[in-house]
């Protein structure tokens, strides 16, 4: 009897003790990440980003009356199961508000479909760059702060094309649904623009030489070569191997390339014709230095790609909440696209204090983010800034930004 | 109980089920013959792929799809992976069982490579959206809850299925075969052919499996056949509740699904910093589970009865099962 009141008080205990951790005016933003998986590497500060994000708004006093953004993170291992299974937690047993997150594109189609559209809740990406997720079917309740790929191939054919002078490219891609994404819409547009795709290959990640894959492209004669991959997995391989058979002179990658490793390991000196497109915000905009101010003091780096799109999309989704007025999912997710798009007071990172105060006075606000102005379209899209960098004195400088 | 932890319930319950009917399809291969199928994950995708194909509506992106009813899906699916296994079994069969293991891992990669290079018929690397889900014209919690009454149904049938199989004169050859291969042979069993039968039939159930999965998700695509969640994790389930044992196969599904999916609710409210290195913790203590059952239990949570007497055959002194070189 007395063991059996000892249990008892232990698990009234626990559960008060699980109670007070999340207090009953917190309101609880899910987020998905593929923590574990292949690109395990790559979510931590995305993650870290939103929730410096969430930091900022209960350093400012929380959303609407003093309630307080907690965020609960699930691993959605970049793949459908797990994804469907970590977002089921969120939705039902965590009860969030809205859900950040998944990161892969496969992972959010999933997790979209089954678990957060039949829900009716909002759902944003900073990372899910299919083109995919445009058609889906999803009751206006899946939002992505970064650019489809769709969009970051034109862009990269264009500055090629118009602004490099190069007419005649090899373009080889890792065969992934980003790989392919990027060069299919490159080539396509490259191709209308006049130009000459001279060799077209994917290629499997993590192999020890690509050595014939990049003598089957050289054979087109072209000298450029576009380069749709990892900066520390096939990009790093395929450029050595061009450089040591000097078999393409000019290299351009897309996003996935902008990676140290690949200074470190071939030599600034080597690099002097490697050019990198990447989505970003203007580096000389205001919001972006703020953003980058902020996050390098919180500890984090803003060199990581998808961090500023992180800490937009948990920003969008506190102030839909504000905007709201409550966190029910249904107005939440009704709210985004107001606070996100013009006509309104323009706010930016680190502005959620005056964003309060806005609306508050019944005004509506526009938030222009740390990677642009996150102006959604009917699908839930954002068109999006490319920056294009170079490398100098042993470090990406950036050169251009084009849209 | 309130409505959100109740779904998540019968979402838990759903996949379950899903993993049950995998690990059965893996304990007539193992369990019941000694085949070492390490290409699970093979199977699950073409069942997986082929109802996708078949059941979604028209898109001029790849062939297909057809917007055939899902029963026919499904039904499409283990015809496919039953194909597949055959002229898989055809060749690879003759290996013996490490080998076998090597070779069935190799065609596994085969066709996961295949899926995602072939555009034309399966998407590429974007996979395959909108999937439908039975029942999915109910509401969202009349839906979820159909839907894992079908998994159970399903769950049930090929439970009853497979032991009335087992319990009958095919299910002792496969005993016979599994246990000593010569003195089978030597007693006129065609052993080539009733390996390939347990191979197929194993095969099946893993298709129906993967299309399962694939309706469930309403999404397929390259990472979802992944080899961790599609092969490991099965062959885990199954060496934990205890091969040779059908309701072992599904207790283990049950078990490790819990385990896998539960333990992420603590790891979900730590802090996010916190939470992403926690996410490792979940994979090691699957990995650590194992380690504890093979030690200590290997025979699984349910060991594989003597059908004479019922008693474990462990408790006989006879061989543990699924271990055909031990004396």
């Amino acid at each position: 009897m007395a063991l059996k009141t000892v249990t008892t008080s232990a698990f009234v205990a626990a559960t008060s003790l699980c109670a007070a951790s999340a207090a009953a005016d917190d309101i609880k933003i899910g987020f998905l990440g593929g923590l574990t998986g292949p690109i395990a590497g790559l979510a931590p500060p995305i993650l870290a980003a939103a929730q410096l994000a969430l930091d900022e708004v209960n350093a400012a006093g929380g959303v609407l009356d003093g309630m307080k953004l907690v965020s609960v993170t699930g691993d959605s291992q970049c793949n459908a199961q797990a994804a469907v299974d970590a977002a089921t937690k969120l939705v039902n047993v965590e009860q969030v508000a809205a859900v950040f997150g998944p990161m892969c594109s496969g992972a959010t189609i999933a997790a979209a479909n089954s678990v957060m559209v039949p829900s009716g809740v909002m759902t944003i990406s900073a990372s899910a760059t299919s083109p995919e997720l445009t058609g889906l079917d999803d009751n206006n309740l899946v939002f992505r702060t970064v650019p489809s790929d769709a969009y970051q191939g034109v862009a990269a054919a264009n500055y090629t094309f118009n602004t490099m002078g190069v007419k005649k490219v090899a373009v080889t891609y890792i065969n992934n649904d980003y790989g392919v994404g990027l060069a299919e819409t490159f080539k396509k547009t490259f191709e209308a623009l006049g130009g000459e795709v001279a060799g077209y290959q994917a290629h499997e990640p993590k192999k020890a030489s690509y050595r014939s894959e990049i003598a089957s492209l050289a054979s087109g004669g072209a000298d450029t070569l576009m380069l749709f991959a990892y900066e520390n997995d096939s990009g790093l391989t395929i450029i050595r191997e061009s450089l040591e058979n000097g078999l393409f002179e000019k290299f351009i990658g897309g996003d996935g390339m902008k990676g140290d490793v690949i200074i470190k390991e071939l030599g600034a000196e080597n690099l002097g014709n490697f050019t990198v497109t990447a989505p970003t915000s203007d580096h000389d905009a205001a919001a972006w230095k703020t953003f980058v101010a902020a996050f390098e003091k919180a500890g984090g780096s803003a060199d990581g790609v998808f961090v500023g799109q992180g800490y937009d999309a948990a920003m969008l989704i506190a102030l839909a909440i504000e905007k709201a007025g409550s966190a029910d999912r249904a107005a939440v997710a009704k709210a985004i696209a107001e606070v996100a798009g013009a006509p309104g007071e323009a706010v930016g990172p680190g502005e959620f204090a005056k964003a309060k105060g806005l609306i508050a006075e019944g005004k509506d606000i526009d938030y222009t983010g740390a990677t642009g102005s996150h102006d959604f379209d009917e699908a839930g899209d954002v068109g999006g800034l490319y920056a294009v960098h170079t490398v100098k004195d042993g470090a990406f400088a950036q050169v251009a930004v084009i849209d | 109980m309130d409505t959100g932890l109740l779904l998540y319930f019968v979402s838990l319950v759903a996949y379950a089920g899903i993993f049950s009917v995998l690990a059965l399809g893996l304990n007539v291969q193992w369990g019941f013959t000694g085949l070492f199928n390490a290409g699970i994950a093979g199977f699950f995708a073409v069942g997986a792929y082929t109802s996708a194909i078949l059941t979604t509506d028209p898109t001029p992106a790849r062939v297909g799809g057809f917007g055939l009813p899902v029963p026919l899906g499904w039904l499409a699916a283990m015809v496919t992976a039953g194909l597949i296994a055959w002229a898989i079994g055809r060749i690879c069969l003759k290996l013996r069982s490490d080998y076998l293991a090597i070779g069935t891992i190799g065609i596994a990669e085969i066709i996961r490579l295949v899926l995602k290079n072939e555009g034309w018929l399966t998407n590429g690397t974007r996979g395959i959206n909108g999937l439908p889900r039975p029942f999915d014209s109910f509401s969202p919690e009349v839906s979820q809850i159909a839907f894992m009454l079908l998994v159970i149904g399903v769950v049930a049938v090929i439970y009853i299925a497979l032991e009335l199989q087992i319990n009958a004169p095919w299910g002792r050859m496969m005993r016979a075969i599994r246990e000593r291969e010569v003195a089978a042979a030597a007693m006129g069993k065609d052993v080539a052919k009733r390996r390939l039968e347990a191979f197929i039939l194993g095969a099946v159930i893993m298709g129906l499996g993967g299309a399962m999965q694939a309706h469930y998700t309403k999404f397929i695509g390259p990472e979802s056949s992944d080899p961790m969640i599609a092969t490991f994790l099965v062959w885990v389930m199954l060496i934990l509740g205890g091969s040779g044992n059908n309701r072992g196969a599904i207790l283990g599904a049950v078990v490790v699904w819990t385990i896998w999916s539960t333990t992420e609710i603590f790891t979900q409210r730590l802090p996010t910093e916190l939470a992403v290195k926690a996410a490792y913790i979940r994979v090691f203590l699957i990995g650590l589970l194992l380690q504890f059952v093979l030690i200590l239990r290997p025979e699984g949570i349910l060991p594989e009865p003597d059908r004479k007497t019922g008693k474990s055959v462990l408790a006989a002194g006879a061989a543990p099962p699924g271990d055909p070189g031990k004396p």
